[in-house]
């Protein structure tokens, strides 16, 4: 159930336990510090004792030595893409990168906008201590723009509001103030992967995985979907083996799967989180970027009234909504006083610029622009991008999932694995990458299936049609390279996924 | 006489280094030990039993029901959880209880502090909870955000230090002076922040070339920060620190703010309950950044006032005190992993001679240990015959691979709501293992650009910045020095900083730490925001950090509102001292 060795859980001074380990217990990257992968290997494979990665020679702590290795071995994949970076003039033979979840498809929208005049101000509180929640401007715009585009029943409010430097700082101060030390968060996998390093790192909080399946089964209507009763059967086990859970990740609309959750799933989750006193934190970072119409997204924020207020705590970035993770703005809603409190505690170690809170007021304010003109815009494009790829694996005769929701599609490439391990899942990948494609594979977001894939769809129409050339080449040439196993190149990439 | 100038009411003989131990409430929850129990009122002791109980009650209660879990049977299940529901509300309610005594003794002892600069807490006091319940203090505020259900135990304990540290800020905050529309708000003199250079910084950052927006601002990168910035900040700390050789970009890792830079670094140079050497008085921030995330130790190494044979200046640091704090520290059984510098150094305003510098670092070099040093008033040197030097412009460092510089923009640039900080270090493990946290503590690639054309131009940074910055930062100093000399109030600040370090010994009666935080009070009650000594761990009473990087105006009324507390505290000390004399009329004798 727990893909962490429970060794590690046990060791006081670890900080972190589940980051990656459960992409270990096959072989390592060549890169890394020859003598933490050595001892791994000559001892039992798939356990991250932080003992074994003592070294006399460091000049760091030994939380710092498990942080630092995880940290290599994590990024590997993203490094190889930035160290060779395709480039239409400069490096045409790069790589692409189908694997990141990024919007690259407005920048000439965002970049029209943000050069406008209102968005250079300058005035000594933006440059000041500011309050650590946020600047009350951003704040109130924040919850104007979550009751319009929530659809909220009632206004939601300023004070509920917190601001932080991204989504990733978001969980982690969640984690933090919700959860002591080796307590857990349900998650129904598969899952956006680095969320385990986000309640982590500083946290020391690990994930309770509730696995669902590709198989429609039973009552289900559709694959991976969730249930009740897949939620009750996890908590169980989690407690079976001794792990106390805080509560309960939602991510709506869904990363990998481009699905949304309907009115009455989301009231069952939550109803089932309040029988057992869980948190429920929904994190709505797709929100705005449901390109089919038919798709009838709801955030919890809508819900005529929340079943347990108080334990209900909503997530919101620009990242993905509005192309731009290098803006590094999330926001936290929460009725809870006290957590938004504890969270705002923390906020001096995450806070944004005030000048960028400043832009993000103004950008938030403009109801018209991102009604008018970046929306619709957005979706137009986000659909014919998605369009032309799922068009390009129909006619591989590829299966995949999508309903119309986020940035990727979530394909099922274990036709291509003989054997239908995660092994080969990996040497797959390893041989996208060889192509020069980068895409993530199902581990990294703890699918029980080997053999999924994450491709990601909203790039830029030149480099999308590269990209899908080289994931052709690597399928319909499967056939010779089959045989060639790699051996050499068992390289362990770990999740590159954002 | 001199007992009670050293020892302090508040601080029993021995339990300096008491205070500074990881919070009880820390992640395990350890039943107090004897020697805290000491220091702390029967409140805080049955406190902290009682949270020690309910991770008990939960952990048992978790062990029920795996048994429970696998006999599946529904109705058993629910039943544990209703009892256990019931038993968690009970003690809840018990602790909320205690919290409340607890706190309402907090409320007489803690200075309640001026937010400073990069998270000013009073670390120690937060712990400390000492003191003896008073029934005026405002309850309501503290209590609510405490024992929640919702929360976990550090999470309480993380909203009781923010609480705690931030009620005189949060007062300020919310009804600041206006010199027309609020004139009796309040002026804070205790937040060090530079205010006087908003006027050029505001033109600068209006200037067309911060405005760009490029798709790489706006996307993911490098978690280091990006490339360009970490460039120009390499090219900056090689001019301005005067480094013998260009210092290279990849030793640079930037992060929002300062603060995080040194919570990062404790992270990864300690583990939890090793601890940092750190002369006093300190910066408050310090001790609030190591404990938060980090759960790391602060040993103070104590400076006194007085000068002696040993002490050539007034809080001088020798080896001698290093080794002596170090050794007494490794006594008591605490591994010591670095040591904390602060040049030029605050709440002093002293500069370390590149000798000193030097004997410091050999001394951290013999012990293995790490040297952090925060050089972020490093271009606030405002007396033009004194020379700052780096660290990073020594010819060698004594141990490079544990040398590490923090540098920011807060307070030289005067635009602490950047949020940016920059660790630079030899040590390529170190900066690895700090870049692992980069995508928790991330600046916006907007931001980035203005950061990167700021230091970019060094001829407006040479030519119209730094002389207009440190004409007014001497004026200003002039002004407030003048102020207290006229009241004849013993001051200390030589040449840099934002901030004197003034004595106001002589109107507390007795010397002691409750003394000062009732003064500490008085001034709140004046709307004048100071910081009192006890923030900086000081060890003597009655020193308080008086900020003048402010605009004239705003200064003059803050003066005027200090000299009115003053007046009123003569005139109260001369009627206590008219009185019958008490049990031991101790008070303090002539400042240094």
């Amino acid at each position: 159930m727990f893909a962490l060795p429970q060794k590690n859980f046990r060791a006081p001074t670890t900080c972190l336990g589940p980051t990656c380990t459960q992409d270990m217990d096959r072989s390592h990257g060549d890169d890394l510090e020859g003598e933490c992968s050595r001892k791994l290997d000559q001892k039992l494979p798939g356990v991250g004792d932080p003992v074994m990665l003592s070294s006399d020679t460091s000049y760091l702590s030994s939380r710092g030595r498990m942080i630092k290795w995880f940290w290599d071995l994590a990024e590997e994949g993203y490094r190889t893409y930035h160290m060779d970076e395709y480039d239409e003039d400069k490096n045409p033979s790069g790589i692409i990168n189908l694997g990141t979840s990024e919007n690259k498809l407005c920048f000439d929208l965002l970049s029209r906008r943000l050069s406008q005049s209102d968005m250079q101000w300058v005035e000594p509180s933006l440059l000041q201590y500011p309050d650590w929640r946020g600047h009350l401007f951003l704040r109130e715009e924040v919850a104007k723009f979550l009751t319009f585009y929530c659809k909220s029943p009632v206004p939601l409010r300023p004070e509920n509001v917190v601001v932080l430097n991204g989504g990733a700082s978001l969980f982690s101060a969640l984690a933090t103030v919700l959860c002591e030390v080796g307590e857990a968060f349900l998650i129904p996998t598969p899952y956006y992967g680095a969320i385990t390093q986000h309640v982590c790192l500083y946290g020391n909080v690990r994930l309770a995985y509730v696995y669902l399946d590709s198989e429609v089964t039973g009552l289900d209507t559709r694959p991976f979907q969730l249930t009740v009763e897949k939620l009750e059967t996890a908590l169980r086990e989690a407690y079976s083996e001794g792990v106390r859970v805080k509560g309960l990740i939602l991510i709506n609309p869904q990363n990998p799967l481009g699905d949304v959750y309907s009115t009455e799933e989301l009231q069952e989750y939550l109803v089932f989180a309040k029988r057992h006193k869980l948190h429920v934190i929904v994190d709505e970072v797709y929100m705005l970027s449901v390109f089919e119409e038919s798709v009838g997204y709801h955030s919890v924020l809508s819900l005529e009234r929340l079943p347990d207020p108080q334990r209900t705590h909503v997530m919101w970035a620009t990242s993905k909504d509005f192309g731009m993770s290098g803006l590094r703005f999330a926001t936290l809603y929460t009725e809870n006083k006290d957590v938004a409190t504890a969270v705002a505690s923390l906020c001096r170690y995450h806070g944004l610029s005030g000048l960028v809170q400043y832009q993000m007021a103004q950008l938030l304010r403009d109801r018209d622009w991102i009604n008018q003109v970046y929306l619709p815009e957005n979706h137009a494009r986000l659909k014919a991008a998605h369009t032309y790829v799922s068009e390009e694996l129909r006619a591989l005769g590829i299966p995949f999932l999508s309903r119309g929701a986020g940035f990727f599609i979530w394909v099922d490439l274990r036709k291509y694995l003989p054997k239908g391990t995660f092994e080969e899942e990996m040497l797959l990948w390893r041989r996208f990458l060889d192509n020069k494609v980068l895409l993530s594979f199902g581990k990294a977001f703890e699918c029980k299936e080997p053999g999924w894939f994450r491709f990601v769809f909203s790039d830029q129409a030149h480099r999308l049609r590269l990209g899908m050339q080289r994931v052709r080449q690597v399928l319909t040439g499967k056939s010779q390279v089959a045989e060639d196993p790699h051996p050499s190149q068992t390289q362990k990439p770990s999740d590159q996924c954002r | 006489m001199s007992e009670n100038r050293y020892g302090g009411a508040g601080q029993p003989a021995g339990a300096s280094t008491d205070t500074w131990s990881i919070s009880p409430w820390s992640d395990t929850h350890p039943v107090p030990s004897g020697q805290v129990l000491r220091d702390q009122s029967i409140y805080t002791q049955l406190l902290e039993m009682m949270l020690h109980l309910r991770q008990t009650m939960s952990e048992h209660f978790v062990q029920l029901m795996s048994r429970q879990g696998l006999l599946q049977e529904q109705r058993h299940t629910e039943a544990i959880r209703e009892q256990e529901a019931l038993l968690d509300r009970l003690l809840c309610q018990m602790i909320n209880l205690l919290q409340s005594g607890a706190m309402s003794g907090l409320e007489l002892q803690v200075p309640l502090p001026s937010e400073d600069s990069r998270g000013d807490v009073r670390y120690g006091q937060g712990t400390q909870l000492s003191g003896q319940p008073d029934p005026v203090s405002q309850l309501s505020d503290c209590e609510a955000a405490f024992v929640s259900r919702d929360l976990s135990n550090r999470g309480i304990d993380i909203s009781a230090l923010y609480q705690s540290k931030s009620q005189g800020y949060n007062a300020y905050q919310k009804d600041k002076y206006h010199k027309d529309k609020n004139t009796l708000g309040f002026i804070n003199l205790g937040t060090s922040e530079n205010k006087l250079c908003i006027d050029l910084m505001t033109e600068r950052l209006l200037e067309s070339d911060m405005n760009c927006i490029e798709e790489g601002l706006l996307q993911y990168a490098d978690w280091r920060g990006q490339p360009f910035l970490r460039e120009e900040v390499a090219r900056f700390l090689t001019y301005y620190c005067r480094a013998p050789a260009p210092l290279d970009p990849e030793n640079v890792v930037v992060l929002n703010g300062c603060c995080s830079v040194f919570s990062v670094l404790a992270m990864v140079l300690c583990d939890p309950g090793e601890a940092f050497l750190i002369p006093t008085p300190f910066y408050g921030g310090f001790a609030f950044s190591s404990r938060l995330y980090a759960k790391v130790e602060l040993i103070p190494v104590h400076l006194e006032s007085t000068i002696t044979a040993i002490n050539t200046y007034p809080f001088q640091l020798t080896v001698d005190k290093l080794e002596e704090a170090l050794l007494e520290a490794r006594l008591e059984g605490k591994n010591i992993r670095g040591l904390v510098l602060t040049n030029p150094q605050n709440p002093l305003g002293d500069i370390y001679s590149p000798d000193s510098l030097m004997k410091y670092l050999e001394f951290a070099k013999r012990y293995d240990l790490h040297v952090i040093i925060d050089e972020i008033y490093m271009l606030s040197v405002f007396d033009e015959s004194i020379t700052f030097h780096s660290v990073l412009s020594m010819k060698s460092l004594p141990d490079r691979n544990r040398t590490h510089v923090i540098w920011g923009t807060s307070k030289d640039f005067g635009i602490s709501g950047f949020r940016f900080g920059a660790l630079y270090t030899h040590n390529k493990e170190v900066a690895s293992a700090v870049s692992a946290f980069s995508f928790l503590h991330s600046i916006s690639g907007i931001a980035q650009h203005k950061l990167c054309q700021l230091l970019q131009n060094t001829e407006w940074i040479d030519k119209v910045y730094l002389p207009t910055y440190r004409f007014r930062l001497r004026k200003a100093h002039k002004y407030v020095t003048a102020k207290l000399k006229s009241l004849e109030i013993p001051f200390h600040n030589r040449s840099s900083g934002l901030y004197v370090w003034i004595n106001l010994k002589k109107y507390l009666d007795p010397c002691t730490f409750e003394e000062e935080q009732l003064l500490y009070r008085r001034f709140l009650d004046h709307k004048l925001l100071l910081s009192c000594g006890k923030a900086y761990m000081c060890k003597e009473p009655g020193w308080f950090r008086l900020v003048f990087a402010d605009e004239l105006p705003r200064l003059k009324l803050g003066m005027r509102r200090f000299c009115d507390v003053l007046e009123e505290q003569k005139q109260d000390l001369r009627v206590k001292q008219l009185k019958p004399p008490a049990s031991q009329p101790a008070s303090c004798s002539g400042t240094p």
